[in-house]
């Protein structure tokens, strides 16, 4: 190799060194009206933003026809019903993570846009759950549900309904495709009655190793 | 002038030309040498001991000192002085630092091009330290802890962090080689806990992390769900630790504490952790005599002989006369902590998943040197003493790398956790050094407010028997 070359080769590779500087991160704000991200490992928004829009607007459709039996407050509409959020419990087969309080906040928020249910602040349920330190899951023996709303009556929260939410997966597998259904549950009990309402939504989602999975098997040639 | 004449001066003038190269030569060596003896683990040692020491205002000096004067020491002297920020009762310092530090190495792993052709004309330390593996997730631990000393805002995050991190590395790592399963895991463990992606256990993740989950959800009162999970897959990780069993049951069944009484959790960070040392690796230098003979294969070079040994970083863990701390409430012995986080383990195994990297940039850092020199040599026609000469600056040049031994010098050698269940009010909280459960240098003690069906956090550091404690209490 001449002395020029060498040099030529040289200052390539010192060019392509320049060239090649670190990046930076850049993030974007995505529309209200644009589709959600599609996790490819487990379930995000894509599945739980339709669960919750869906089990509670049956929640609401169901209650709304109650509302009409309520008593009527002063102004001649229905009076609303307190509702007591208990929380969320995930016993589905994947982790979370950050999301189980953005999805307490996200029922929370629609239930209390709804005209028929007044929701309770958050911070009242977690003082009451820490003064009676009693497990959520406890709050169905009748002694622990009557100190429960005892306390929330105290600190002037009268409650006409505790609400649970409950996540739960079914997992399918075919080789190397899986299906994995994801089904949110409210439960909604009368602590005056003690009776329960149960309302579901369910949302399915196929997980595969290739593009062609997807096809493979759910196309409508297939049983 | 005569023929003869000006053959002569061009002679002449091509000698001078070729001194001159060799001067240059010469001169870019000494630089070179001049910056490459030095190593981060010389330039640290001394504020270390004074750290161990015990004396922390003399060792934040030290590392201040450090971080104006090297600048690609930066990084790694910031978290040191983390550390020192957060044993000195200064946790909202320490969290800044670390948070700095954890963006700066998140950027630093793009791939930098011009750093990387710089790295292969000297050696490592010209390129800016991204952070070994084990240190993004201590990272990420020591930013849990330094939340839960103050107010424990973001606490919860960094603790999500934590296995987002983990599960990033891995996966990362396992590139290479093995696809990432792509379909989710049939079991309640994340992906980040399953070992079986293609590396064994050395790429576990730290039951700490889990185990922090799981104590901060407990805390809610409500999210036992979480805890239970969390603590299932802390157990997963350390099966024989009869405390995360303890805690499994308690969360299965029982509550966070009884009415009156809170929690007081205990971190006990034991030993002296791992740091880089410098190291000549043999096998490295057989492989670089089989490059030597590929490049004299294929062209016609003289390659300056393989002298100088390649220099790569190792991890090294000084030994330990502490292995755990007793803990003693209001006089009554509680028991002693249990390791949740085992950084000499995790070092060591993070490392050596990466060190094959390390080597093979090692070798090809020499192969371009070797190829430099023997290019430089052909294009001047050297031979006889100047080609010696040239061969010399060669093996010099060679020399002249160091080991990159940067790496956050301040850590312990194994985390580990205690809960207390205690009446709420003052309590006075005894710790002691165990080796082999007896006790070994001094008590220490401090008080401690226990608050009603609240979390209270402890944070300690026993490096040794000999060395004074320092304890920090978040209220």
């Amino acid at each position: 190799m001449h002395r020029r070359d060498w040099l030529k080769t040289f200052s390539m590779v010192t060019l392509t060194g320049l060239v090649g500087c670190r990046g930076y991160q850049y993030g974007h704000l995505i529309k209200p009206e644009a589709v959600n991200m599609v996790g490819s490992h487990e379930a995000g928004a894509e599945v739980f933003d339709p669960l919750i829009d869906e089990a509670v607007a049956k929640l609401l459709a169901r209650q709304n026809i109650v509302t009409d039996d309520c008593p009527l407050g002063p102004n001649g509409q229905p009076m609303k019903k307190s509702i007591c959020f208990i929380g969320i419990e995930n016993k589905s087969s994947e982790d979370i993570g950050d999301f189980k309080d953005k999805l307490y906040s996200q029922i929370d928020s629609e239930i209390l846009d709804s005209n028929c249910f007044q929701s309770m602040s958050k911070r009242m349920v977690d003082a009451a759950l820490h003064e009676t330190r009693m497990r959520p899951d406890s709050l169905m023996l009748p002694d622990n549900m009557r100190l429960f709303t005892a306390v929330l009556e105290r600190s002037g929260a009268p409650v006409d309904y505790l609400l649970y939410a409950t996540l739960t997966s079914g997992t399918t597998k075919r080789n190397s495709s899986t299906q994995r259904d994801y089904e949110l549950s409210l439960e909604l009990i009368n602590v005056h009655t003690g009776t329960a309402d149960r309302l579901n939504a369910e949302v399915r989602k196929g997980y595969h190793k290739s593009a062609a999975g997807k096809f493979w098997n759910y196309n409508p040639l297939k049983r | 002038m005569t023929q003869c004449a000006r053959y002569r001066c061009m002679a002449k003038e091509t000698r001078a030309a070729r001194f001159s190269i060799l001067g240059y030569l010469a001169a870019c060596l000494l630089v070179l040498i001049s910056n490459g003896c030095s190593t981060h683990s010389k330039r640290i040692s001394q504020p270390r001991n004074l750290f161990y020491d015990g004396q922390l205002t003399a060792c934040r000096e030290g590392l201040e000192k450090l971080a104006k004067s090297n600048r690609h020491d930066r990084d790694v002297v910031n978290l040191d002085l983390a550390v020192v920020d957060l044993l000195s009762g200064q946790p909202k310092q320490a969290e800044s630092k670390l948070r700095a530090v954890r963006d700066r190495f998140d950027h630093l792993e793009q791939d930098s091009i011009a750093e990387k052709t710089a790295s292969m004309w000297t050696d490592e330390q010209v390129r800016s330290y991204a952070g070994e593996d084990y240190e993004k997730i201590l990272i990420r631990v020591f930013l849990s802890l330094s939340s839960l000393m103050q107010d424990g805002l973001d606490a919860e995050s960094y603790t999500l962090q934590i296995q987002d991190k983990h599960e990033q590395l891995t996966k990362s790592l396992a590139k290479p080689s093995a696809p990432p399963e792509v379909s989710p895991t049939d079991s309640n463990l994340p992906d980040a806990v399953a070992p079986s992606k293609g590396h064994g256990k050395e790429y576990q993740p730290l039951p700490l992390g889990f185990y922090m989950r799981g104590m901060l959800r407990e805390a809610t009162h409500r999210d036992y769900d979480d805890a239970v999970r969390n603590y299932e897959i802390a157990s997963s990780l350390l099966p024989a630790c009869l405390p995360l069993q303890w805690d499994l049951a308690r969360a299965r069944d029982g509550i966070h504490s009884q009415p009156g009484h809170g929690v007081v959790y205990v971190f006990a960070m034991v030993g002296r952790g791992p740091y880089k040392i410098e190291v000549a690796e043999q096998p490295t230098s057989d492989a670089l005599l089989i490059a030597d003979r590929i490049v004299s294969a294929v062209g016609p070079y003289k390659l300056p002989p393989t002298i100088a040994p390649i220099k790569i970083p190792d991890i090294a863990v000084p030994p330990s006369d502490v292995d755990s701390v007793g803990i003693r409430v209001d006089g009554h012995s509680i028991g002693p902590t249990a390791s949740l986080a085992n950084i000499e383990q995790l070092a060591v195994s993070t490392y050596r998943a990466n060190r094959n990297s390390v080597i093979a940039r090692a070798v090809a850092r020499r192969v371009v040197k070797k190829a430099t020199i023997a290019a430089a040599k052909k294009g001047m026609g050297t031979d006889g003493l100047t080609a010696l000469g040239m061969d010399i600056a060669g093996i010099a040049w060679e020399a002249s790398e160091a080991a990159d031994t940067r790496c956050w010098g301040l850590l312990p050698r194994d985390i580990q956790v205690l809960r207390v269940e205690a009446p709420a009010g003052d309590h006075q909280l005894q710790l002691n050094a165990l080796l082999g459960n007896r006790p070994v240098g001094p008590a220490q003690s401090t008080q401690i407010q226990v608050i009603d069906g609240r979390n209270t956090y402890v944070l300690c550091w026993f490096p040794d028997s000999r060395s004074a404690s320092q304890i920090m209490c978040s209220n």
